[in-house]
């Protein structure tokens, strides 16, 4: 295999690629990138078995086809630390691959290519198009609730519903839970479910950056999402997402309404002196202002007011702060809805303009 | 002198080889030999207490016991009985209690005691403790030594000095010279690595310690660094905390002959966790299960753990699980396997309590 391009076009589908490479790996080859050349297009390959992601640069002269694995995190640094603007040639044979630049030359180990796996690509059900940017919102607006090495495995990946030309994203870490809709181009019968895995939920919202339209394609084990200069495939999480439709509150009677800046400052500056295990912020809502007042371990004590719409009855209810700065952090618009029943009920907060995302957050027991 | 700032009086109370103690005095045939307590050598046991006379062979605790066979082949393997050995601990408690309500179990047998407040033999620790000893001998017929100074680090270091038998004390006084002679790698803490760190900074003992500055040492140590200076100068303001609570509970078990493959340590998960669960239904139910982790070690004696959150129901997939990803770590034969469990603390002050969306 022989090609040459600039840096910057071969730096672009390495750095997309690089994220899903792994650096401890128990399998050596999992830490190399697979580079294809077909024609004048370099195909830049990383996996680590469960989520794949190929980019795409066209190369300046295509003087050889073929295909090699070299290290992912050498070749990238490699490509970094040349200047600017600098011309890349690059050749394999024997085992070696070579990395000329300008008076640089570098000899890289490889390993052969048809030993780098691949993510199986089964059938797929359904397909659509989205916008790029649509689809990272979707993703951004949600993804913060999302479950981290829980044993109810399901719960570390997003669940996905496609239904009638809308497309659902559900997050949740079994304390609060995250849920975003999309419009997107799609006629479809009934829903089809799909559980996203954390690593690829991050992934692929580096990826879909820019305004273009994206094609998304869903079996019953992977989903592929394909953009202009990239191919993104997952393994689909194999469980049952928990009824989420169940734990949104309905009967709650306590409307208030404020100003998200200001709650997210007030809050922001009342978790400072919370206890840091468990992060506990008592709120006292009364006709027209919210209260928050946290305490420490040292005895330490931090109290805000601010007014907000609100006429009712009083309540008083503890939150993990933190629980209530992730959603006042993704919400975009001026105003925040929350609505409350009791003590022990779950809070919905969302954008007091913009329905299509609500937030629920289970309170805590101060 | 202000109540806040009196000194304080510190016991550290430390059994004589308690397990080998209590078998001796249910069956006095036995002083006459090296004994060990602990698991038979053909089923890959490790002495866990022996008496004075096997430790003159080299045998010592977490020793396995094949290996204190060969250094000792007279010696008697008695295998323990836990119930003997916690009722004895029992009697020894009730005690302590005697004397103060602050007492801080760090094991069977051992124990902080607070006597700051106390009015028996004129206030005098040194006399109370002398006491103490003389009542475990007589009531519960095993002979204990003790520590008494101003602090648990103090208390701890001088009930080693005099065993068995015996009681040191450190007056408040004497500390400066104490700990001046005192070796580093009697501060608990200081293990292997920090001990040879230190020889290699020309530190044997407290007082070549005392010539580093706070701020050297936290660059050195970390936040070790900090205790390592309060320390090497008699300094310990850690309060006796009669309620200390647990932060974990684990079982595990050495198999009498490796685990061959996944299948075969698989089998093996269910009777761990029957165990795991009979001890969590014993604890107060003020603990709320947070984490759950599973530890292997291997047959080449490489160990690893892998932790993950969890609920109270802790199903035997979840176990399955854990055990899987572990087990790629070294797929290799297995030597040990152990499940447990992490808590948060309900009945901690300021503790709260996060509600779940799913119950």
């Amino acid at each position: 295999m022989k090609f040459s391009l600039s840096r910057e076009a071969l730096l672009n589908p390495l750095q997309l690629v690089v994220g899903v490479v792994e650096r401890r790996q128990t399998l050596p080859i999992l830490s190399n990138v697979l580079l294809t050349l077909d024609g004048s297009r370099l195909a830049v390959t990383g996996t680590d078995l469960e989520v794949e992601i190929i980019g795409h640069a066209d190369v300046v002269s295509a003087d050889e086809a073929g295909e090699v694995t070299v290290s992912a995190r050498k070749f990238l640094d490699i490509c970094r630390s040349l200047p600017e603007g600098a011309n890349i040639k690059f050749s394999s044979s024997d085992g070696k691959a070579q990395v000329v630049s300008g008076r640089s030359r570098f000899t890289l180990a490889t390993l052969p290519a048809n030993e780098f796996p691949s993510v199986d690509n089964g059938e797929n059900n359904i397909q659509f198009d989205i916008a790029g940017v649509i689809l990272k919102n979707l993703i951004d607006a949600t993804s913060f609730a999302m479950a981290q090495q829980d044993v109810r495995y399901y719960l570390n990946g997003m669940l996905w519903e496609v239904s009638a030309n809308k497309l659902r994203a559900v997050a949740t870490d079994g304390h609060r839970m995250a849920l975003c809709d999309a419009e997107c181009n799609i006629e479809i019968g009934e829903l089809t479910k799909a559980i996203l895995p954390r690593k690829g939920v991050i992934e692929l919202s580096r990826l879909v950056a820019d305004e273009g339209v994206v094609r998304v394609a869903m079996g019953s084990n992977h989903i592929r999402v394909d953009g202009s200069d990239y191919c993104f495939t997952s393994k689909l999480v194999d469980g049952a997402y928990p009824d989420y439709d169940r734990v949104l509150p309905k009967g709650g009677d306590k409307l208030v309404e404020g100003n998200r800046a200001e709650l997210k400052q007030a809050f922001g500056r009342t978790a400072i002196l919370s206890n840091e295990k468990y992060r506990g912020v008592r709120i006292m809502l009364s006709n027209g202002a919210i209260k928050m007042v946290a305490n420490n371990p040292e005895q330490e004590e931090a109290e805000e007011e601010v007014g907000v719409d609100y006429a009712g009855d009083e309540l008083e209810i503890g939150f993990n702060v933190s629980y209530l700065l992730d959603v006042l952090n993704v919400l975009k618009g001026d105003g925040v809805r929350l609505t409350l029943s009791d003590s022990s009920s779950s809070a919905l907060v969302e954008d007091a303009a913009d329905g299509s995302a609500v937030y629920v957050v289970m309170p805590m027991r101060l | 002198m202000e109540p806040g700032s009196a000194i304080r009086k510190i016991i550290h109370c430390d059994c004589d080889c308690f397990y080998a103690a209590v078998e001796m005095r249910d069956d006095p045939s036995l002083r006459q030999y090296p004994i060990a307590i602990g698991g038979k050598s053909d089923r890959r046991g490790v002495v866990a207490t022996c008496n004075y006379k096997a430790r003159e062979y080299g045998v010592r605790s977490a020793m396995p016991t094949g290996q204190a066979l060969k250094l000792c082949p007279d010696l008697v393997v008695v295998p323990g009985t836990m119930a003997k050995y916690r009722e004895a601990s029992m009697k020894i408690r009730q005690i302590f209690y005697r004397y103060t309500d602050k007492v801080e179990p760090l094991s069977l047998d051992e124990a902080f005691l607070d006597v700051t407040e106390c009015t028996q033999c004129s206030g005098s620790a040194t006399l109370i403790a002398e006491e103490i000893r003389r009542t475990i001998a007589e009531e519960v017929g095993v002979t204990a030594s003790a520590g008494v100074a101003s602090n648990k680090f103090l208390a701890k270091v001088a009930s080693d000095l005099n065993k068995p038998d015996g009681q040191y004390v450190i007056t408040p006084q004497n500390i400066a010279a104490f700990v001046k002679q005192l070796e580093v790698k009697r501060i608990n803490g200081v293990g292997k690595v920090t001990n040879e760190k230190l020889s290699r900074l020309g530190v044997k003992t407290c007082g070549d310690l005392q010539a580093f500055e706070l701020l050297d040492l936290v660059d050195k140590f970390g936040v070790f660094g900090k205790r390592l200076h309060d320390l090497c100068r008699g300094i310990d303001n850690r309060p006796v905390n009669a309620n200390s609570r647990r932060k974990s509970l684990s079982v595990e078990r050495t198999y009498s002959g490796d685990l061959a493959d996944q299948p075969a340590c698989m089998l093996k998960l269910p009777e761990l966790l029957l165990e795991l669960r009979s001890r969590l239904r014993k604890v107060d139910s003020d603990y709320i299960v947070t984490k759950q982790f599973l530890k292997i070690k291997f047959n080449d004696f490489t160990s690893t753990t892998l932790e993950r959150a969890a609920t109270d129901s802790l199903p035997l997939e979840s176990f399955e699980g854990l055990f899987d990803e572990a087990w790629q770590r070294g797929a290799r034969p297995v030597r040990l396997m152990g499940l447990g469990v992490r808590f948060i603390d309900a009945g901690e002050p300021g503790r709260a309590l996060q509600l779940d969306l799913f119950d």
